[in-house]
């Protein structure tokens, strides 16, 4: 791409490539600062660091070895289950309830881990179903949700879905002639894995794993509910505990820099290998040929998906048994829904602009990247898509109070920076699925736009736009349930007394409120699944208000 | 004979179906022409089993055959790119031509290396396709359709973007496989194609 | 493009950062369970509005660590005037910071277990900790620490983890007050019974005993009180140890650089008064600071009596935690 300015007869607007490097790098710039701000004033407030007492303690050693084990294995167990996963959904493209599987697959990452722990808890607890069957079926089983089980289990439940769910976008992305010589050969089983679809999977797999281990690596709750004790602790709960029990500076920041060598070091290798880290490459709509399989492989397959979707949809019937009696106005007890309906109201006030700010930083960290790339700015933009990711939330958090302490007037109405950081936690997710439509654009594509002179807004809106619509619905409804369910950012700053829904939950929880804190649990799923099929609907009709020209081509460009 | 009879298809989002209907002899090679986004590769893709037609019927040898898997027909697809598998070498390519679980025997063996040989292509068998100019990788896809040994082929814009020479040996291929009785169903926006290849050509 | 839309997006944000309202205003840090729609919050600021002639503003943080975190932070530029919600296990550390102001009363109006001497910090409520059982699935509870820590494996119990949570280091404390040298080697003969050591409270509160998980958890001996007066089910019940309980003491203290320091000494004034008190027993789940007479609720007589009262000087906590922490760590890690 050329610099427009000179050889464009139009002036379009924002048509200057300061527009693409700019506002994506000074985003990078500034998050970068807050990070080296939020450990800086830890280390400031410390005076010294001491690497040596880290490593000389054997508890520390302990618990750094604990975190990454638990995160391997969880990527592992989370990769094998994918793996299956995507193909039959890959290999089935219309079997009922498809669509409704993947939503709840998009679904699973959002939920509110308090919510979900519940659930889970209430189908392989000690009084859950699952074990009440085990019992009748399996008496002696030795089944136990407590320990490594129920950490892994959990972690299953809520990287599992993500994995199948980029991994079927990655199958689904195979080119069509490939597909269709796959299936006139007749390729099945360990030949098609071999020449179809491992090679679709592999550039993915590195990006997925570093994704998947570092949710492992940086949970809290879950660890903490499940895990059963001190000899399951994460570093995060590690740094929790020297910052808010012991006020230990030096400690929390020490482990939060082990934190970031660690999970940054990762991410590191991934991009040395220069393997395309996009975890949603762009999807191909055409028309998915049918492949040979051995008479039993619809009903091994069949039997897989509905196993996983029973994996998914239990834990929720769970969570909505439990709710559904304050939801349902039947008790004498009094109506949980004024409350319910104005935190939903204020939530929505933060997440809402979250969701868009998040789209928003996402592409414009993208579009400098893409500009940049090649040149050392380019790592600034790129570090956005990864540093909320292992950036533990309370070094953030402090380094961004630090930094815009002075500008708060009060922090009690300080509602539009608690939704700016819910954004930018966001943006690793919604990066991850805009990656792939945004670079994906064929260079044949931009050559001829080159030619045309069509740059800045006009490119946008002629050329990326229609193909980003899907996707950024997608984006903006995962930015947007991401700041429904934060708890964390949202208690930090500290909020007035009227809460948003999470909050409302925990004000419920810490005040015996058992049974509407399970209402709210529920109330808060329905409002996600709401989010989801909602915006999915809005970008399903393809390329309806696109201009005659582009959406004649785009499907001849597809299935001719 | 490939009969198309009264074939019915149409996109969801499209008002008026496409009707197709028409006979190529075995042996023949039959050019389907028509404005880009009448349908020429959406028939192909109806004859290969891609797709599945609303109506109509496709019959080889008086027996139909459109109910039948992708596999199962006797119908092998060149199409413009993407035809091979870049993560096997030439050799496992045409091998899983051959058979899907790539079990050759000898035999099988020695006329991979003959048609390589034959091709100009001596000694590629261990390259990955990435390592072939796009002509290189046409006449690999080729030749995997011919050892395949089916009846029929459907080439979809086989020559697209390739130079004069490459063109050459690609359609000396073609015309053996015609002498030797197979029925060709050619999809292409180049005259010199037709003109070289095409015994009749059909209008979309 | 942007010059023009900067000016706009400030003054619709405006608003949000600016305050219309003249009177003097009071701002209190607290923690969520004293600012929640049912909890005391939402009252007391409406009784002590009517008197003072000016504006409670609660600012809500998820913890006593976070109210002394923020306040850290924050230095002597702080906007706060109160801060309510710390404890005994860290008020030693808050009284560090050099933040907090002396309140300077003679606070005789206390009705406390103990003695209370600090010139810093005015309780507000307390309450012993103690294991909440549910009478439905354990009929026979342990009767003392010692019972239940030699009591069979399969009885399950669920704590916190005294590194995130108040009881969870409650019971560190209690353990330590109890057994002394011997905590550590009474922790490992307890470890098969512990189900589950949770973040918070509230998440071994909600996700697991609710759930009917184990029949017993790591509460307050006030829990049931709740239970009995507001859910109407005797289900839930204390278990009285022999040994006594750990008291836990929470605290509210002015804050040094506050420009309202009349408004804030009053707010402690106030708050051992019964205006404020009587949100305590039912809204706080707590025992109140001050002696309510006949306003206690019935149901507190329901509640068990500590035998005798452990409580460690915050001093001392604030000293030998992390030595405590450590003994723990290594007696529960094989």
């Amino acid at each position: 791409m050329t610099d427009s300015v000179a050889n464009t007869p139009h002036r379009t607007p924002f048509s200057h490539s300061g527009w693409q490097i700019w506002p994506g790098l000074l985003l990078g710039l500034g998050l970068v600062v807050l990070v080296l701000m939020g450990i800086g004033s830890l280390l400031a407030t410390a005076g010294n660091l001491d690497f040596e007492a880290v490593f000389s303690s054997k508890y520390l050693r302990r618990v750094i070895g604990f975190t990454v084990w638990q995160a391997s294995l969880s990527v592992v167990l989370s990769l094998l289950i994918a793996i299956p996963v995507a193909r039959a959904m890959a290999r089935y493209q219309r079997f009922p309830g498809r669509r409704w599987l993947l939503r709840l697959m998009e679904l699973s990452l959002v939920l509110p881990t308090i919510v979900a722990v519940s659930g889970l808890i209430g189908v392989y607890g000690r009084q859950g179903w699952f074990t009440a069957l085990l019992n009748e079926g399996l008496p002696g089983h030795g089944w136990s949700l407590y320990g490594l089980n129920g950490i892994l289990l959990a972690h299953v439940f809520f990287n599992g879905p993500l994995a199948a769910r980029i991994m079927l976008q990655a199958l689904e992305a195979i080119p069509a002639p490939r597909m269709r010589a796959a299936s006139q050969l007749g390729l099945s089983g360990w030949w098609l894995w071999r020449a179809v679809q491992w090679p679709a999977l592999k550039p993915v797999l590195p990006g997925l794993a570093a994704l998947v281990f570092t949710l492992c690596f940086t949970s809290f709750a879950i660890i903490m509910t499940l895990g059963g004790g001190p000899s399951a602790t994460t570093l995060e709960v590690a740094i929790y505990q020297a910052l808010r029990f012991e006020f230990d500076f030096s400690q929390a920041a020490l482990l939060a820099i082990i934190q970031l060598l660690i999970c940054g070091g990762l991410w590191w290798l991934v991009f040395r290998q220069r393997i395309n880290t996009s975890l949603m490459p762009n999807r191909q709509l055409g028309y998915q040929a049918p492949l040979f399989c051995q008479v039993w492989q619809p009903w091994l397959e069949g039997a897989l998906l509905i196993g996983f979707a029973l994996f998914l949809v239990v834990p929720l019937l769970a969570i909505a048994l439990r709710g559904l009696p304050v939801l349902l106005p039947l008790s004498d007890t009094p109506s949980v829904y004024p409350q319910l309906l104005s935190a939903t109201g204020r939530s929505l006030m933060i997440a809402i602009p979250a969701g868009v700010g998040s789209v928003v930083v996402a592409l414009l960290s993208l579009a400098s990247a893409n500009r940049l790339r090649g040149h050392w700015q380019g790592v600034l933009p790129t570090l956005t898509g990864y540093l909320p990711l292992i950036v533990p939330p309370l070094v953030l958090g402090t380094g961004l109070f630090i930094l815009l302490r002075p500008s708060l007037g009060n922090s009690a109405q300080g509602w539009m920076l608690v939704s700016l950081i819910n954004g930018l936690m966001a943006v690793p997710f919604v990066i991850q699925v805009l990656q792939g439509p945004l670079s994906g654009m064929d260079a044949n594509t931009l050559r001829q736009a080159d030619q045309l002179g069509i740059f800045g807004w006009y490119r946008w809106r002629w050329l990326y736009w229609p193909q980003l619509r899907q996707p950024m619905a997608l984006a903006l409804a995962y930015g947007t349930a991401l700041s429904l369910g934060d708890f964390g950012v949202i208690a930090l700053f500290g909020s007035p007394g009227q809460p948003t829904l999470p909050v409302l939950l925990y004000q419920q929880l810490g005040s015996y409120r058992v049974a509407e804190a399970a209402g709210t649990g529920l109330w808060l799923l329905l409002l996600l699944i709401t989010v989801f099929t909602s915006l999915s609907r809005v970008s399903r009709p393809a390329a309806v208000t696109a201009p005659a020209s582009l959406s004649q081509l785009a499907p001849e460009a597809g299935h001719a | 004979m490939l009969e198309i009879d009264r074939l019915e298809f149409r996109y969801p989002e499209q008002t008026t179906p496409w009707h197709f209907h028409f006979q190529v002899e075995a042996g023949e090679c039959l050019a389907i022409q028509g404005p880009s986004g009448s349908g020429k590769s959406t028939l192909l893709s109806l004859i290969a089993g891609f797709l599945q037609p609303e109506a109509g019927r496709v019959l080889w040898q008086g027996q139909p055959i459109h109910k039948t898997k992708p596999w199962q027909r006797p119908i092998t697809s060149v199409f413009q790119e993407h035809n091979l598998f870049e993560h096997l070498d030439v050799l496992t390519n045409i091998g899983l031509g051959i058979h899907p679980g790539v079990k050759l025997a000898a035999a099988d063996q020695q006329r991979i290396d003959s048609a390589l040989a034959k091709a100009g292509l001596d000694g590629f068998g261990n390259r990955m396709p990435g390592e072939l100019s796009g002509g290189q990788r046409q006449r690999v896809a080729l030749l995997r359709a011919i050892l395949r040994q089916q009846p029929i082929l459907l080439l979809d814009e086989p020559m697209t973007g390739l130079d004069m020479d490459t063109r050459q040996v690609l359609y000396a291929m073609l015309n053996d496989e015609k002498a030797r009785g197979a029925t060709l169903l050619l999809v292409s926006h180049d005259e010199e194609d037709r003109r070289t290849l095409a015994d009749r050509h059909w209008n979309l | 493009m942007f010059s023009r839309v900067i000016p706009v997006a400030l003054a619709a944000a405006l608003p949000l950062f600016a305050s219309a309202n003249t009177l003097p205003e009071l701002n209190v840090y607290t923690h969520p369970s004293f600012a929640a729609e049912w909890g005391p919050g939402p009252a007391v600021k409406e009784a002590f509005e009517a008197q003072c002639d000016c504006m409670v503003n609660y600012t809500v943080l998820d913890s006593g660590g976070d109210i002394l975190q923020r306040l850290r932070l924050e230095g002597s530029s702080t906007p706060a005037d109160v801060v309510l919600g710390l404890d005994t296990a860290t008020m030693a550390t808050a009284r560090q910071t050099g933040l907090l102001a002396p309140h300077g009363k003679a606070l005789e109006q206390l009705a406390l277990p103990i003695e209370w001497t600090d010139s810093t910090f005015v309780p507000y409520d307390w309450g012993y900790f103690a294991f909440v059982y549910d009478t439905e699935q354990l009929p026979e509870p342990p009767r003392s620490l010692e019972a239940l820590i030699n009591a069979p494996d399969d009885l399950k119990i669920i704590i916190q983890d005294p590194r995130t949570s108040t009881p969870g280091l409650g019971l560190l404390l209690w353990m330590h007050s109890v057994f002394g040298d011997q905590a550590p080697e009474q922790w490992q003969k307890l470890s098969n019974k512990i189900l589950a050591t949770t973040q918070s409270w509230s998440d071994g509160y909600f996700s697991l005993f609710m759930n009917g998980e184990a029949p017993m958890i790591l509460s307050y001996s006030t829990s049931p009180a709740y239970h009995m007066a507001i859910d109407k089910t005797d289900r839930y019940q204390a278990a009285r140890f022999d040994e006594g309980h750990y008291l836990q003491v929470e605290v509210a203290a002015m804050v040094k650089t506050s420009d309202n320091q009349a408004l804030a000494s009053e707010f402690l004034d106030f708050m051992l008064t019964p205006a404020f008190q009587t949100h305590i027993p039912l809204k706080n789940v707590m025992y109140p600071a001050i002696d309510l007479g006949d306003e206690l609720p019935n149901v507190f007589d329901r509640l068990i009596q500590p035998a005798s009262t452990h409580y460690m000087a915050p001093e001392a906590v604030a000293r030998e935690r992390k030595q405590l922490v450590n003994e723990w760590l290594d007696a529960l890690i094989d």
